[in-house]
This record gives structure tokens, sequence and C-alpha cells, in this order.
């Protein structure tokens, strides 16, 4: 066993009081193995990674109880057995980096910006091999490089993070990790800021540098069908506690735990299964297919460029096209998804559709009427009709207002209501129909967890009663099952109120659950747009077809 | 990882407080911050009771069974509406409505104490220091109760001849615990009412500041573009005007005025806020709430005030708390060189006259001096405190 992990207990002291992250976990990780912990946010399994490493601050942090056993490969190729718990920092410190390394979910942010990734990489094998030579530090970190496949590894070498792609960030990093050979990688969510189709290279890579060297992996995540494509073994964190461990298979598809259960049912693709076998008849029945109806929104050759100054006198020298060229048209009542990997033009066009964002050519009309170049005065009559639900449910609110300020506030402006006793009324019942519970209305949005604040966002764009909604990536920030609460009661709402939605998002899976029609997004253009059903079963373009193809999904398991 | 560690702590157990409260509870655990709030109130109550605390005229007297209050008689408009702002701003403090409509109280008792004073309350013109003590002297009165420092500030004590300079605690028959000026004066007595004009001009000069630095930061934070520019090319214009140069030449042209010089120091400093404004708002205008504010079709009024100022208030107010200082310091250094005002005393023309006649008078150096000092030092501290609460790096490491 090359770590054993029994009966960890860490509490964290925060403000006076004392959070027990861990209680009471165990584990074992193979040489060669993958094991994989899964768990939604809080549920302790970065912790659980930080108390292996021993990377937790000492003031805030304590293990009341437990031991870490590390299989530790002296230099001298003995091996000992050692308690992460009990030793001396100092070798902890040479355990750590050596032996064990970490990679992070941040790529932007865990390199160091002012070094050239090159000298970040020698200098962490200086620090571990003081024997080692500069010439043979700077092969060896070369090597590093190629072995994670960054293409022109000898010049990348000299490149300073800030010219790397996501992507590319990630892999210095695990080169980083790897360059000292360790026995354990701790991959701490290493894909979750990064595109699918990024992720499946590195997911890829991680794979062929474990096969090659032969090291264990442990691999934290909140992805099911990242852990389907991973591991063999998997444990399901709740709380601070393991609730349930096993094969990856079997738990995937008979899971025990009723936790483990609901997670998986709130992944998009079950949701979806359900709704296909209950819901599909009955919505059919009610509203019978309306393609011929006019389209609420139609974009025609839309672009938004954004000019790209240069010298002393600011001349633009040229444009980044970030939508260059949308045709598209919405039709009354239906959900279009606008799917597209990070970059793409997505987010921009949804803000230019509501113009939040000036369209540099084309026009967009809603319900007929040519939009593209009212002044914000005539603009006001359609702000009450087109609402936008914003991605970061901690940034979309404003954290000085009380959730009913920020409610009854819009719909003093636009005149719905005749005092404030029936404004906070209708606000109540806006409040009732995204469950949130009644006394909500005089918090500050702090007081609320991300799923509720999301909440509030979609209650604040359905006060003005709307007819058409952007929801911009609105449950990406979000654990999967607040996830699937999130998207129920906006599919309710849009049968309730015969809402139109523009749903902006990279997740596949919320796609197929929710869209009537799909658009993909690449460099600006729309590259398919035809019925979600037929998109994703039966792509045409090449680009959607490498999208679709990279992402993990849970039926490769089985 | 950091993300797990906060939420780990259940939501619902987070107190129901509102942001502002957080960073006031926030800034008072801090000690420099509780010290120079203390120093800063008593400074607040002096200067309100002035003409109560340091004054010849007695509080109260009987005069053949007959009481009286000379105290009382001698009030000026000035006096009466300070007082009456006072007392409804405390009244005001204990009464829970919204901030706007206690500001809306204060703003109003302001506005009708000062006209009702102003018409109706009108002092002798000649007044005459010495002609109680002479009266008491004689054995006119039955019993007087004199305030504690029993000589008002432009009392020159004519009635004990040719007084002067005079170092604390000198003269056995007369009591001055900080001693005299060169006219006689007592310098406590000075030293009180002049913190009227210490703390007037901190917060009337930064107050116009803030105001003028407000909206034309915010205006070009807002618009960006054309606007920003312009607003900026005016930033700097008015960088450039040396205040104390432009304070000379107008004392030099119109005159002595405190108000003149609350005005002018007030529109040579907001060219700071300005600056803050200005980049706080190009900050927050992509925020996603601004941006919901704006889909949600609010006026640029709501947008502005209501949604982006709140939040971008923190370095504003850190900022004037620095700036009531130095308008202290700028008021000070005017009456050190005699440009002040004339009659009325000020703590710089006290440290002035320190050092005007041949000899050095060490007691009109160091409490004048020591005042304005802890003044300053008292904004500083509450604006440092004010700093550190709402910086969230500063913070990580406390």
């Amino acid at each position: 066993m090359l770590l054993e992990v029994k009966n960890l207990q860490t509490h964290l002291r925060a403000g006076g009081e004392t959070v027990k992250a861990v209680d009471d976990v165990s584990f074992h990780i193979e040489r060669g193995e993958t094991f994989c912990l899964v768990g939604e946010s809080g549920s302790g399994k970065s912790v659980s990674a930080l108390s292996v490493i021993q990377l937790l601050p000492r003031d805030i942090s304590s293990h009341p109880g437990g031991e870490i056993w590390f299989e530790d490969r002296q230099p001298d190729g003995r091996i000992e057995r050692v308690d992460m718990l009990r030793l001396s920092e100092e070798r902890r410190r040479q355990i750590r980096g050596s032996r064990i390394s970490m990679i992070f979910q941040e790529p932007m942010t865990s390199l160091n910006p002012v070094f050239t990734v090159g000298d970040q990489i020698v200098e962490a094998l200086r620090l571990h091999r003081p024997e080692m030579g500069d010439a043979e530090a700077r092969e060896r970190a070369v090597a590093a490089l190629a072995q994670v496949q960054i293409p022109k590894p000898e010049e990348r070498f000299h490149e300073f993070p800030h010219r790397l792609s996501g992507g590319q960030r990630q892999r210095v990093m695990i080169a980083m990790a790897m360059a000292c050979e360790p026995d354990l990688l701790i991959a701490d969510e290493p894909t979750t800021a990064l595109d699918v189709t990024v992720q499946a290279e590195i997911l890829r890579l991680m794979r062929e540098l474990q096969e090659k060297n032969g090291m264990g992996i442990l691999f934290i995540t909140h992805d099911f069908g990242v852990v389907a494509q991973m591991a063999r073994r998997l444990a399901v964190m709740q709380l601070g506690k393991i609730v349930e461990t096993g094969e990856v298979k079997k738990v995937l598809t008979e899971p025990q735990h009723p936790y483990t259960r609901q997670l998986i049912d709130a992944l998009p693709e079950n949701l979806r299964k359900r709704r296909a076998s209950t819901v599909i008849e009955s919505v059919a029945a009610v509203h019978p297919p309306r393609i011929a109806e006019a389209p609420l929104v139609e974009l025609n050759d839309v672009r938004i460029h954004f000019p790209v100054r240069k010298g002393l006198m600011r001349r633009v020298v040229d444009h980044v096209r970030a939508v260059d060229g949308v045709t598209l048209s919405i039709p009354q009542g239906q959900v279009l998804a606008l799917v597209g990997e990070s970059g793409c033009g997505k987010t921009t066009l949804g803000r230019g559709i509501l113009r939040l964002q000036d369209i540099t050519s084309g026009s967009v009309r809603f319900e007929g009427e040519d939009i593209t170049t009212l002044s914000p005065r005539e603009m006001r009559p359609f702000r009450r009709r087109m609402q936008i639900i914003f991605q970061d449910p901690a940034s979309s609110l404003n954290p000085r207002m009380t959730v009913a300020g920020a409610l009854t506030e819009p719909m003093a402006v636009h005149g719905i209501g005749e005092s404030l006793e029936e404004r906070l009324h209708l606000a109540q019942q806006v409040l009732d129909q995204v469950q949130l519970p009644a006394d909500s209305l005089w918090r500050y949005p702090h007081e609320f967890s991300g799923g509720q604040r999301q909440r509030i966002g979609i209650a604040r764009a359905l006060v003005l009663n709307p007819s058409f909604i952007v929801c911009d990536e609105v449950t990406s920030a979000l654990d999967v099952s607040v996830q699937a609460e999130i998207l129920q009661i906006l599919l309710a709402l849009k049968a309730e109120r015969g809402l139109t939605l523009l749903f902006i998002t990279h997740n596949i899976g919320v796609v197929e659950y929710l869209a009537d029609t799909m658009a993909v997004m690449y460099q600006g253009r729309v590259v398919e747009y035809g019925p979600t059903e037929q998109v994703s079963n039966r792509p045409r373009d090449d680009y959607t077809r490498k999208l679709l193809a990279a992402v993990p999904r849970l039926d490769l398991v089985a | 990882m950091t993300e797990s560690l906060a939420t780990t702590k259940p939501a619902s157990l987070a107190p129901r407080r509102s942001y502002s409260a957080q960073v006031l509870r926030e800034v008072f655990l801090r000690w420099g911050a509780r010290v120079g709030l203390a120093w800063i109130l008593v400074l607040v109550g002096v200067s309100v009771f002035a003409p109560f605390i340091a004054t010849s005229h007695p509080l109260l007297l009987s005069e053949g069974g007959r009481l009286s209050s000379p105290v009382l008689r001698h009030l000026t408009p000035a006096d009466v509406t300070i007082l009456a702002v006072f007392l409804a701003a405390v009244a005001v403090l204990f009464w829970r409505v919204a901030f706007r409509k206690r500001l809306a109280v204060v703003l109003g008792v302001l506005a009708l104490s000062a006209t009702l004073s102003y018409s109706l309350i009108t002092p002798p013109s000649l007044v005459i220091f010495e002609q109680y003590r002479e009266a008491e002297a004689a054995g006119q009165y039955d019993w007087v109760w004199r305030a504690p420092i029993p000589y008002s500030p432009k009392d020159y004590l004519r009635d004990f001849g040719d007084t002067g300079l005079e170092a604390p605690l000198e003269s056995a028959e007369r009591r001055h615990w900080l001693g005299t000026e060169e006219n006689g004066a007592d310098v406590l007595s000075r030293m009180i009412h002049a913190s009227r004009i210490a703390l007037a001009i901190g917060f009337i000069a930064t107050g116009i500041a803030l105001g003028i630095g407000v909206i034309i930061g915010g205006l070009m934070g807002y618009f960006s573009g054309i606007v920003d520019i312009i607003g900026m090319r005016l930033v700097e214009i008015f960088e450039a005007i040396p205040t104390l140069f432009l304070l000379l030449t107008f004392v030099a042209f119109f005159g002595r005025s405190l108000y003149m010089m609350m005005i002018i120091i007030g529109i040579t400093s907001w060219s700071g806020y300005a600056r803050y404004v200005r980049a706080e708002f190009l900050k927050l205008r992509q925020q996603d709430y601004v941006q919901a504010a704006i889909a949600c079709g609010l006026p640029l009024r709501s947008i502005l005030f209501r949604h982006m100022l709140p939040n971008g208030a923190a370095p504003i107010l850190v900022a004037a708390s620095f700036g009531v200082a130095s308008a202290i310091l700028a008021e000070a250094t005017l009456s050190f060189l005699g440009l002040g005002l004339v009659d009325d005393p000020s703590w710089g023309q006290m440290l002035n006259q320190a050092v005007q006649s041949s000899t050095f008078n060490w007691w009109m150096a160091a409490f004048p001096g020591g005042a304005i000092f802890l003044t300053v030092f008292a904004y500083n501290l509450v604006g440092e405190s004010l700093r550190d609460a709402l910086d969230p790096h500063l913070k990580k490491n406390a």
C-alpha cells in the first residue's frame, strides 16, 4: 500500500469555532492506482488531500486523531513506512514535492507570473535534488516539459506563464509536479477550470504518465463523468465523512448510500432520463410544436468587435472579433442553448442581445422591432421584457441591498404595483416560485448559500414579468444537486409563464436536458444550429463532433 | 480549497447584519479607532458646549433674590444653532429609521434653528466681561454659579490692569490652567472655542471636496471614454493649483473669512476623491449586479448612487478621514502665517503667538500644537482602522 489513511480527523478553527472538516476518514491507495475522492463543495475532500501532504496552516488546523502512513522511498531505494502526522517538519518538507506532489485547480494563479516556467521547474528540482548540477536540472526540466507534451519544450522553457494558455499552464504544473518523479500525485480538481476539450487532453495525459511512471494518484473532483474516466476505486464524501467507497463501476451503477444515489440522480443526463419517461408526453400534449410561430428574438449578422489600440496615439490597429456574424432566431416559448468553449463569444453575444454591450454591426429584433440603435430612454420599455441571469451568484447581487430592495426597485421604476406593500407582496410571490423561504426578503445576499443566491438572481429577473431571459452559465458555479434544483425551477417557470430562454453554457449535459434547439459557437461564429436531439446525436460539423466527444460521460464505464 | 473551508460553516449561522454594521464592528475592535474616535467625540462635546464651559459670564446668579443667567443672554445665534443641531443629532441616533430619514431630520432642524435664531436672538453688541466680577467683588449678588473656566476667549482681563503673557498657574489671584496669551486672554478658553473652527473646517471643507469628487469621479468612471478624458484633464488642472498660494491670494483680495477658507480648501482638494471614485467605478461597472441594474432599466441616478457608490465608498471614506486632518492643518498653517481670522481664536494663530514675542513662550506652543497634533492623529487613526477593516488582504493576515 502506497498510502494508507486511517481514521483521519482534521479540525479547522475559524473565528473562535471549530469545524470538523474531516471526520474519521479512512482510505488507501496502491502504487500505480488512481483513487477518486468525490463530493460537493464543503464536503472536506480538499482538506483531506491537504492533510495528507500536510499543507494546512498549523495555526488554524489540528489533527485530534488518525494516521497517514506513506511508503517513503529513500534515495538508496530502501522503503520506509512513515506517519505523515508524526514526522518532523524537516522530513515532511523532503517528502513534499519530491515523493508527494500536488497540482491545483486554478492554473492561472498557481504559477508565479514573474519567473519563466523553466526556472520554476528547475527551482523545484534543485530544492529536492541538491546534488544535481545546473545543466542537468535544465535538461531534466526540458524533459519534463516534453513529457507533458508541450510542443517545442526548448523554447517554452523561457516563456513566462502569461504567454501560455490555461491548458498549457496546467501541463506545466503537472510537469513541475512530475519533475522529481513522485510516488504519489495529489490532483485537486485539476481540470475544473478548463474547457472540455482541454480537459479531455489533460486527463489522457495524466493516464499516460501514470502508466509510464507507475505512481499513485489521489484525484479530487466533483464530476462523476471525470471519475468514470480516471479511476478504478472511489470514495464519496459528505460533510467530512466518507459515506460510500468501492469500485467505480459498482458505485455508479448501483449506489448503496442515499446521498450517492441523490448525487448521481442529480446529473443532467439522469434528470433527462427521468423527464423523458414521465414528462414528455404531457408537455407534448399541452404545448403542440409551434415552430411556425414568429420568432421572439431575431439576430441578423450580428458582429461585436473590440478595437485593439496600440502606441502613443491609441490608434486602432486591429479588432478582436468576439462575435463575428451571427444569424439566429429564437422562437417564442422555446429554449435555445448557446454552447461553446471559453472565449468563443457566447457571453458577449448574450449581452449584445440585451444591449448591455454595443453591437458593431448587424441587427437585433425583439418582437419584430429593431432595438439595435435605440437610446437608453427608448430601450427602457424593452428592458422590462428581456432580462438576464448571471453565472456567478456571488457577484450578481448588490451586497449592500436587501433582497426586498433588489426586487422592488425595478418594479417601482417600471410602474409595477401601486404601493410598496403591493410590490413587497409581489416579490414574496416570486420568491415562493423560486422556492425560497418567506423570511428571505429582509436579508442581505451574504446570508445565503450559492444556490439560494442564484434563486434570488432568478427572482430578480422574474419580478418584471419578462418574456425573454438570457441565462448566462447560470449553473456552472453550483454543485450538481443544486444545479439540478435550479434547472428544474427554470423548466417549471418556463412552462408556467411561457418564457423564452437563451441558455448560454458549456455543459453539454445541461443542454441535452433543457434545450429545444442548440447552437454551437466557435471563434465568434455559429458553426452548427438545429434541434438539440439532432445536433447532439448526429453532429455534422467537425468542431461539434470534437466537443461532444470530449465530454466525460458516465456510460463509458457501463 | 479555500472555498470548501468557507462553506463548511452553514450559511444559516451567518449573523444577520448589514455590511456597514459589520464594518463598523470591525473598526471598533481596533484600539486605534477607539482612541481616535474618543478624542474626536471629546472635541465635538467641548465645541458644542464651549459657551457654557469657558465663559466670563456666570451660568446662574441670584441678585437680591432674583435669578438670572447672563450666559444665556450672551448666546450668539450660531451657538444656539449648533446646540439645536447637536441635540437633534443625538435624539435621532436612538431613532430606528432609515439613515436618509435621520439625515433629513437633522438638516431640517439645522435650517429651522438657523433662521429662527438669526432672526430672533440679538445678543448685546457691547460685551463687558468684567462687569460680573466687579459686581461680585462689590457684593451685589447673593450667590454666583460660574463656568468651570470662568474666562471668555476674548476676555482680556482689563479689570486686572495691564495683563499680558503669563505662564500656567503663575498668577496667585487668578487661575489660568494653561496660562494667558499676549493680550491676557485665557489660553484654555481660547483653545476650547478654537476647537469649533478646527472641527468645522475639517468637516465642511472635506464635505465640499467629497461632494464634487464623487459626482465628477462617478461620471468619469461610469461613462469612461470621452467623459473620462475631459474629467481627468479637469482633475489635472485642479491638482496643479497650489492650495496655499490660492488661499493667500484670496485672503489678500477679499479679506479674511472662515467660510471662504472652507470653500477654497474644498474646491481645491476634490481631485484625489475623484480619482478614487473613478477607479472604483471603472471596476464596479463590469460587476454583474451593475449590469443587472442596467438590464432592469433602472435610472442612471439609482445605478450610480444606490448600486455603485455604496460598494465603492470604502476607499473614499478612508481618504476622507485623512482629508479632514489635512484641512485642519491647512487652516492652522494659514493662521500661523497670520492670515487666518483676526479676532476669533484658532489653534494655528495661537502657535503664531508662541514665536512672536522676543521670548519663547512654551505654553503657547505646547498646548495648541498638542491639540492640532492629537486631532490630526485621531483622524489618521480612524482612517487607518477603517482602511484595515475594509481591506480584505490585510484582514487575512490579521
